[in-house]
């Protein structure tokens, strides 16, 4: 999800900076307050653990692999703060050190995988967790979930992006996008989840927001739920009417593209989006993203079932 | 010597939040310069007395101070200026060394002090120098060899100027060489030194006086010749008498 | 990784960092945002970067191997740009223009070394928690990669079995062990640099 330098549009890039630098601002000035000073080294360990998680491959299938991002684990183990100033930190050095994600689209990038995943992430754990009864296992299961709706709102955003840019048009990028990372996040969710598991079988202490969130952790979450919020309407909202029809409406819109060489900021929506109404392709799109959802609800709820703590005689298992 | 003893300790406890008992009332003192080795078998609490000359560990018994620096007593008010003349050396050099180069984590301490910038740089040089890492400055910690990993951390402690160190398991990770430099390093600095260890021979080569702590009480105090020597006593402690031809090392490194 | 190739100093190694990272950005900002089909600008970059690289004295093996261990990302998702119209031309504007970007981007970390970008990006002004942060990251991150192969050495050396479930659990508990490490390290970090004068 790593936006290259060349992919966005000036307006774009600038937004996702400034966008991103408040939230991020906001995110260090609540983590310098709610953060006991014995814990700020743990935002440069937390930085480099992430970096390196994120190196560990977990195999799928005919030799390709995925990995972990992260922004939702970090967010349960250290809460939602401290895991954007950490994510921000591995984003960064990533740029610098290895040219990975583009330096114009820092802060795009930022924006999608620092601020909107961990705080999306954190979100919809607080809210999962809470609703299935703050157990172990509702702990696995909402951050799961979590995770997955993380990964998958900040591909959205990344799609809002690309397409605002004019890279291509918003069916092309939107469907594609939601698709390949209602997939991914499939993953993200298992590996969060088996993650926090051998976590909680090895040092339960350390989840302390498997317990109870501390006043500290929800510190400036409103701020940077504005931030978020913000984001998802300059870059989201503005497609969201346009983009289920995919292909089909691209090859009809061929001849106009060719001549509005760049997409105009934002594009007001067609008069023939301004009803979608029972268009079977939104309808078809919308029933699709519902199954999607409802499969990775579904999917978090058994890995959980699968990983919980089960009470044991002997405490076994550690890495 | 002249003057209040580096250290004075009295009747230290100290209770892990956990429960364990760490230290159950240990008393010792250790003279301006003198170098004194601290062994024990493993969690016989050497680790936590050398974090309490740091008053690094929270919650002490109310009473009065357990520990006093060169005459002054250890308290909260105190410890910032206690832990400029008490370097303390921990057991892994890459916690120690947190900066990302050489030359910054040297100025770490100094910097604290409130010093002008040349004062600053100064000094780093001069702890660089002395540890043999003269020209160190710029670079990068994991690029260091252990035994240069295990000096730039004493740089940054020599740089501070302190009248005492207290070092924990020194010689971890250091090959033969290295430590016969750092034997040769530590006894050639005008401070009192306090040498946790499991690393007899080390200690035997470095240290006149040795201590020995067991289960958080002191168990034996004395010339470190004769304590090392007396199998029985090591053997009770879950220690050893170093092997015959370290002992050598003594006329090396004490006179 | 970096350092070792800044020690063989060339030209472009001297120069002060600041000085770099602003002329990186520089390019890279004003490749990054030209229009699609300016070629004459991608050739003209393109020149201007391939004369860097042989100024810098970078082995250009090593600067190539680089480029293609990144190269694959930004194509494949150049890709999108094939559907709307003007399609394989706008695509291959965008490789150009991402392409020349990532070389410049490159070039920059071959030629300094992040302690010293470190340093600017405190001189600028940047949040002190943050670029503490990232110095505290780039300083751990090498600490934490050979725990983590050690680790994943040690759960090899005892892992019989060559199902897919038994690897993910064996990264997980990397990751995890991984998290719990660096948790601990945070501690003894903070300890030391109170041993140090850090006030409380």
């Amino acid at each position: 999800m790593h936006i290259p330098d060349g992919f966005l549009d000036v307006k774009t890039a600038a937004a996702g900076f400034v966008l991103a630098g408040a939230a991020l601002g906001l995110a260090l000035r609540s983590a310098r307050r709610a953060l006991p000073p014995e814990r700020v080294p743990l935002l440069g360990l937390a930085a480099a653990f992430l970096f390196a998680a994120q190196m560990l491959n977990f195999p799928v299938a005919g030799g390709t692999s995925g990995h972990l991002l992260g922004a939702t684990l970090a967010a349960v183990l250290l809460g939602p703060g401290a895991a954007a100033v950490a994510m921000a930190s591995v984003l960064t050095l990533q740029c610098l050190l290895f040219a990975d994600g583009g330096l114009t689209a820092l802060g795009a990038n930022l924006l999608n995988m620092a601020v909107i995943a961990p705080a999306v992430g954190y979100a919809a754990y607080s809210l999962a967790f809470r609703a299935a009864g703050r157990t172990p296992r509702a702990c696995l299961f909402a951050a799961a979930w979590g995770a997955w709706c993380s990964t998958v709102v900040a591909a959205l955003c990344a799609a809002g992006q690309l397409s605002l840019s004019g890279l291509a048009p918003a069916g092309v990028v939107f469907p594609a996008m939601a698709l390949v990372h209602m997939l991914i996040g499939l993953f993200e969710a298992a590996i969060t989840a088996l993650v926090l598991a051998a976590v909680m079988k090895a040092r339960p202490d350390l989840l302390t927001g498997g317990e109870e969130a501390p006043p500290a952790r929800a510190a400036g979450l409103v701020p940077i739920g504005l931030c978020v919020a913000a984001a998802l309407a300059l870059f989201v909202a503005p497609f969201a009417c346009g983009w289920p029809d995919g292909l089909e409406h691209v090859a009809e819109r061929l001849g106009f593209a060719m001549r509005a060489a760049e997409i105009t900021a934002l594009p007001a929506p067609l008069p023939d989006y301004a009803i979608p109404g029972l268009d079977p392709a939104v309808l078809s799109a919308a029933l699709a993203g519902l199954a999607g959802t409802a499969a990775a609800f579904l999917a978090s709820w058994l890995f959980a079932r699968a990983l919980a703590p089960r009470p044991r005689v002997e405490g076994s298992g550690r890495a | 010597m002249s003057g209040p003893p580096a250290i004075e300790v009295e009747n230290l406890r100290y209770r892990y939040p956990d429960g364990l008992e760490a230290l159950r009332g240990v008393s010792f003192s250790v003279a301006g310069g003198e170098r004194v080795g601290l062994v024990g078998p493993n969690g016989a609490g050497k680790s936590t007395l050398l974090l309490h000359l740091n008053g690094l560990l929270p919650a002490r018994l109310p009473g009065e101070a357990a520990v006093r620096v060169l005459g002054t007593p250890l308290t909260p008010a105190t410890a910032l200026a206690v832990r400029a003349r008490v370097g303390l050396l921990f057991a892994e050099a890459d916690d120690q060394l947190f900066c990302p180069t050489v030359g910054e984590d040297v100025s770490f301490g100094p910097a604290q002090l409130g010093l002008s910038r040349a004062e600053v740089a100064a000094r780093v040089s001069r702890a660089l120098a002395a540890v043999g890492l003269a020209g160190f400055d710029d670079r990068p910690p994991h690029r260091l060899s252990a035994g240069e990993k295990r000096r730039a951390c004493l740089a940054g402690l020599l740089a501070l100027d302190p009248a005492v160190l207290a070092l924990d398991e020194p010689t971890q990770s250091l090959d033969p060489r290295g430590r016969r430099e750092l034997a040769t390093l530590l006894t050639g600095l005008p401070v009192a030194l306090l040498i946790a260890s499991h690393d007899l021979g080390f200690v035997l080569a470095v240290c006149r006086r040795v201590v020995v702590l067991d289960a958080g009480r002191i168990v034996a105090d004395g010339p470190a010749a004769d304590i090392l020597a007396d199998e029985p006593l090591m053997l009770a402690h879950g220690l050893e008498s170093p092997p015959p031809w370290s002992v050598q090392g003594r006329k090396n490194y004490s006179e | 990784m970096t350092p070792a190739v800044v020690a063989r100093a060339g030209p472009l190694h001297r120069l002060p960092a600041g000085l770099k990272l602003a002329a990186a950005t520089a390019g890279v900002v004003g490749l990054a945002f030209a229009p699609r089909d300016a070629f004459a600008v991608f050739g003209g970059g393109a020149a201007v970067v391939v004369l860097l690289v042989l100024l810098s004295r970078v082995p250009p093996g090593r600067f190539l191997r680089r480029l293609l261990l990144v190269e694959p990302f930004a194509a494949g998702a150049a890709l999108l740009a094939l559907f709307p119209p003007g399609g394989l031309l706008w695509f291959l504007g965008l490789l150009a223009r991402t392409t020349l970007c990532l070389a410049l981007l490159i070039l920059l970390t071959l030629t300094t070394r992040f302690t010293d970008l470190l340093g600017v990006l405190r001189r600028i002004r940047l949040p002190r928690l943050f670029v503490t942060t990232l110095a505290l990251a780039h300083r751990y991150l090498f600490v934490l990669a050979e725990e983590a192969a050690r680790l994943r050495r040690a759960r090899k050396s005892r892992t019989f079995s060559r199902r897919r479930g038994a690897a993910w659990r064996g990264s997980a508990a990397v990751a995890a062990g991984l998290f719990i490490r660096s948790f601990d390290r945070a501690e003894r970090v903070h300890r030391a640099m109170r041993a140090r004068g850090l006030p409380e």
